[in-house]
């Protein structure tokens, strides 16, 4: 566990993530209550959240020494009306550390506007130094729910889907599309998403869903017990890794079969994803297969991360030899102790690394294989190192499709990676010779 | 219509004019929500993190630093420029250090990032949150430095105290405290100053590297270019040199100024090298004061005569014509300006568009420099300029350029391939390596090339699938 003085984050801070999350209710623009260098937080969040700059504005008070010293509520509630002329349903007000310290009400500057613009004001206390983008998601899903959620009558066979945005795939976005066509193969409604492309109005109707779902080991604990404790809705797949790899999909989606009923549509889509991807390895032959308990690391989230140990140590025959999460909270770090121990594995854990202790980390354990980023890329150089498998942000291949860790085509989408990486260790550099062409 | 009887324009006057107005505030924006550039914690964190062997030490929570490193750090310096994984260190204030201090937090830090990374140099950057706390930064170094082998420096870097521009100059200048008294004069050799590459992606390295190539044809060597990737041994011997020099006026002025006052060093004042005159002016600006412009004067002879075709060309295509100028990417107004000049010197009428007033403002000495050399285009602003959005405000710019364009008699746009203004584009980005530099010969050789593939292609049809990406389509 790295100490906290001297910090080589991979993780952002708790405006980033409040930022993505916010930027995941469609029809809404988000305005930073900042100085502008934060802003650009807010437009690392935007691309996150796959927003589209042609429908999604964000603002932001560009705070100055002025604002620090005499307050920045009333430049607040100015922009607040310059906002007036946006063609939105929800303005999301966050705060910035400057203001909070300075002691700016967010909160009351955003009721004193309400009667005077037609969206909905929603205020997010979320600086910097509240915690990581990870408390940032669950600060910003608080004030959501609490602010939004109604009493609903419960709708049977329905769910709710919390924190998709809360995972390091480039293009997790594939993923929540595989859970929620999953879910509607099983029969099973998804009442909200909380939160991508999300009309507000769903919001408001988040608790009328039967169960909820977790889709990151990394944030949205917070959310899932509000729901729970507030309104009833039954946490599902709680205990369970989530569904990267053969063993992990067959589980997650066993355990909804059963939740809903639908075991035999379940079992069939099992059955069906599997022989989809054996014949499909079949046919295409991925010679990147004979990695036989080469030691690996796994530098991720926990939400890639903790179901990457069991597709290494299954699908790939390697063996985790360290596990290095960039996040830390209680839930995950037991949820990756129960995996450990029913592998039979025992690498070395890291909670909440950062980059140096990463790189400290790979030194000590020497493994052949990395699955991680091109920070490990750059971070391993001189550790003789030979795959670095690039699935987690930040990744050098530019992605235009989404491609999926989640089900059946995940783990194709995942072996495609490790192969990529495979050819290009054997690519030759130099020519021996010239040819006469 | 003419351009004055537009209704979108809301300025339309000569540069001087712009500046006069921008000074009364009367064209400062009153939307504070729009055109945000980068605060002055980013600007100095880049300046210094182009030290080699440096640890920018950030004093504040994760977010501060993760912009700039995660993307900047290992994407563009690791993957394109060669630089190897730097670290970028952070006490991650939270907080129970925001209610209760942060300084002890920050002794620790410097000691571990010393005792971790073995850094010549140790820059502790304070945030908004430290900043406004109060936590004594200058006090920490100096108590650090017993502790540790690097030097430690602080950094008043606040977001909220400057501009981007303040964080760049104090950056700057905190570096002159490592400059020490010189033991000897070397002949001929220069500091280049004001870049800020290394570690941090600031600016493209081909310019720069025209420039270095025509400096060591005159003889003229270089101790360091301040802060594109120098040492720390290269900043304490800056002092050494006869001659400061910067490869663009607007970034080196402040060291420069800086440096002559205390230091008694000359500075070199010319604008950017772009076209003939400007490119002349900066290596004679160099060579005449090192005492060689005989060998200067050779170099831009054989050089000249190597490029004349395309100035030929250039000449040729440019004269009697309108050059729409605008310059929205990176690194702005001062560009605008150098091409506006070049334009003319080649015979055309230069229309400087939408350089933002926040811009101009943030650059007023280099402005003023530029106006005092003769440099006093038209310009043009249109409302879209002000719109709330990016999206709006390049969707209303766009349509405001279409129509200002087709107001003029033969217009060339000098910009880049995301505007469609129905007359040839010359394509300065600079995201297209293949046609860079734009300083100096080959940056003549390079504009040459992108005016002809502008002139000889301008009839063939532009990419709705670009134009739609950009602007929506008609129901967007």
């Amino acid at each position: 566990m790295p100490t906290d003085a001297c910090l080589d984050p991979y993780v952002r801070c708790a405006l980033s993530g409040a930022a993505q999350t916010a930027l995941g209710v469609s029809d809404s623009a988000v305005l930073a209550h900042a100085p502008q260098g934060c802003n650009y937080l807010v437009d690392g969040a935007f691309s996150w959240q796959d927003c589209d700059y042609a429908q999604t504005t964000t603002l932001c008070t560009k705070l100055c020494e002025d604002e620090i010293v005499h307050g920045g509520e009333e430049l607040l509630a100015r922009t607040i009306l310059e906002a007036k002329e946006l063609d939105i349903s929800a303005l999301f007000v966050l705060s910035a550390c400057g203001p909070e310290i300075v002691g700016d009400d967010i909160v009351a500057v955003c009721e004193d506007m309400q009667p005077k613009v037609d969206f909905k004001i929603i205020p997010i206390e979320c600086a910097g130094f509240r915690g990581s983008q990870y408390d940032g998601i669950d600060l910003a899903l608080d004030a959501m729910l609490r602010t939004l959620a109604e009493t609903r009558p419960t709708i049977p066979n329905s769910v709710c889907l919390v924190a998709p945005h809360a995972n390091a795939n480039p293009t997790w976005m594939a993923d929540l599309a595989w859970v929620k066509d999953v879910l509607s193969r099983l029969g099973v409604q998804v009442v909200a998403t909380l939160t991508h492309a999300t009309p507000l109005s769903d919001l408001a109707d988040v608790a009328a869903a039967e169960g909820v779902l977790q889709l990151s080991h990394d944030a949205g604990y917070r959310a899932v017990a509000y729901l729970a404790d507030t309104f009833g809705v039954e946490p599902l797949c709680a205990e369970l890794p989530l569904p990267i790899g053969m063993t992990n999909a067959r589980r997650w989606l066993t355990s909804l079969g059963e939740r809903f009923d639908a075991e035999p549509i379940a079992e069939n889509m099992i059955a069906d994803g599997e022989r989809m991807v054996t014949e499909t390895c079949r046919r295409r032959w991925p010679m990147a297969r004979f990695f036989y308990r080469t030691p690996a690391a796994i530098v991720a989230d926990a939400t890639i991360g903790i179901p990457l140990v069991r597709f290494a140590t299954e699908e790939m025959e390697l063996t985790p030899a360290l596990v290095a999460l960039r996040s830390a909270n209680l839930d995950a770090e037991r949820l990756l102790e129960r995996e450990l121990n029913e592998l039979g594995l025992a690498p070395q854990v890291v909670c909440g690394t950062d980059v140096y202790t990463t790189r400290r980390s790979l030194e000590a354990v020497r493994p052949r294989v990395v699955f991680g980023s091109t920070i490990e890329r750059h971070a391993s150089e001189g550790l003789d190192v030979p795959y670095i498998f690039e699935v987690v942000r930040p990744v050098r291949q530019f992605r235009l499709l989404n491609r999926e860790y989640f089900g059946y085509r995940g783990i194709l989408n995942l072996l495609e990676c490790i192969q990529n990486e495979w050819s290009d260790r054997w690519r030759s550099t130099q020519r021996r010779y010239a040819a006469r062409w | 219509m003419e351009p004055d009887e537009r209704d979108d324009i809301v300025f339309h006057g000569t540069l001087q004019q712009l500046v006069e107005k921008v000074e009364r505030g009367e064209m400062v924006p009153k939307l504070q929500a729009s055109h945000a550039p980068m605060c002055k914690f980013f600007t100095s964190f880049y300046v210094i993190s182009g030290i080699r062997h440096v640890v920018p030490l950030v004093h504040g929570p994760t977010g501060c630093p993760l912009w700039v490193s995660d993307i900047v750090r290992t994407r563009e310096c690791c993957e394109f420029r060669g630089v190897p994984l730097e670290p970028t260190a952070c006490t991650s204030l939270d907080e129970t250090n925001v209610i209760y201090g942060g300084e002890g937090k920050l002794l620790e830090a410097v000691k571990e990032a010393d005792e971790r990374y073995h850094p010549d140099l140790i820059v502790i950057l304070s945030c908004c949150c430290s900043g406004i706390i109060g936590d004594d930064v200058e006090s920490v170094a100096r108590e650090a430095e017993k502790f540790v082998h690097a030097r430690v420096l602080a950094l008043r870097s606040e977001g909220f105290g400057g501009d981007f521009r303040s964080g760049y100059e104090d950056a700057f200048e905190l570096i002159m405290d490592l400059m020490e008294p010189p033991k000897t004069i070397r002949k001929r050799t220069i500091n280049l100053i004001g870049a800020r590459m290394g570690p941090s992606l600031t600016e493209f390295s081909d310019d720069l590297d025209e420039i270095t190539k025509l400096l060591h044809e005159v003889g003229v060597k270089i101790n360091a270019v301040i802060a594109g990737g120098c040492t720390v041994e290269e900043i304490r011997r800056a002092r050494e040199v006869e001659l400061n020099a910067s490869w663009c006026y607007d970034w080196g002025q402040k060291l420069g100024d800086a440096m002559e006052a205390r230091f008694g060093i000359p500075y070199s004042r010319t604008g950017q090298p772009y076209g003939l005159k400007a490119t002349e002016e900066w290596l004679m600006g160099i060579a005449r004061p090192l005492g060689l412009e005989k060998e200067a004067e050779r170099v831009i002879r054989e050089e000249t005569e190597r490029i004349r075709p395309d100035l030929d060309y250039l000449q040729r295509t440019l004269e009697g014509k309108t050059a729409i100028i605008e310059i929205s990417e990176f690194p702005g107004p001062i560009r605008a300006l150098s091409l506006a000049r070049m334009a003319e010197e080649c015979g055309a009428h230069p229309v400087v568009i939408n350089v933002h007033p926040y811009t101009i403002k943030e650059r007023m000495p280099s402005i003023k420099f530029l106006l005092e050399t003769g440099v006093n285009p038209e310009v043009i602003l249109t409302k879209g300029l002000f719109r709330l959005g990016s999206f709006r405000s390049s969707r209303e710019t766009e349509r405001e350029l279409e129509g200002i364009v087709s107001s003029f008699d033969d217009p060339i746009f000098f910009g880049n391939a995301a505007r469609y203004p129905g007359c040839p584009v010359v394509n300065l980005t600079l995201l297209n390596p293949v046609y860079l530099p734009h300083y100096g010969f080959r940056g003549i050789h390079n504009i040459a090339a992108l005016l002809r593939q502008a002139m000889e292609n301008q009839r063939l049809p532009r990419s709705t699938l670009f134009r739609g990406m950009l602007y929506g389509n008609e129901t967007s």
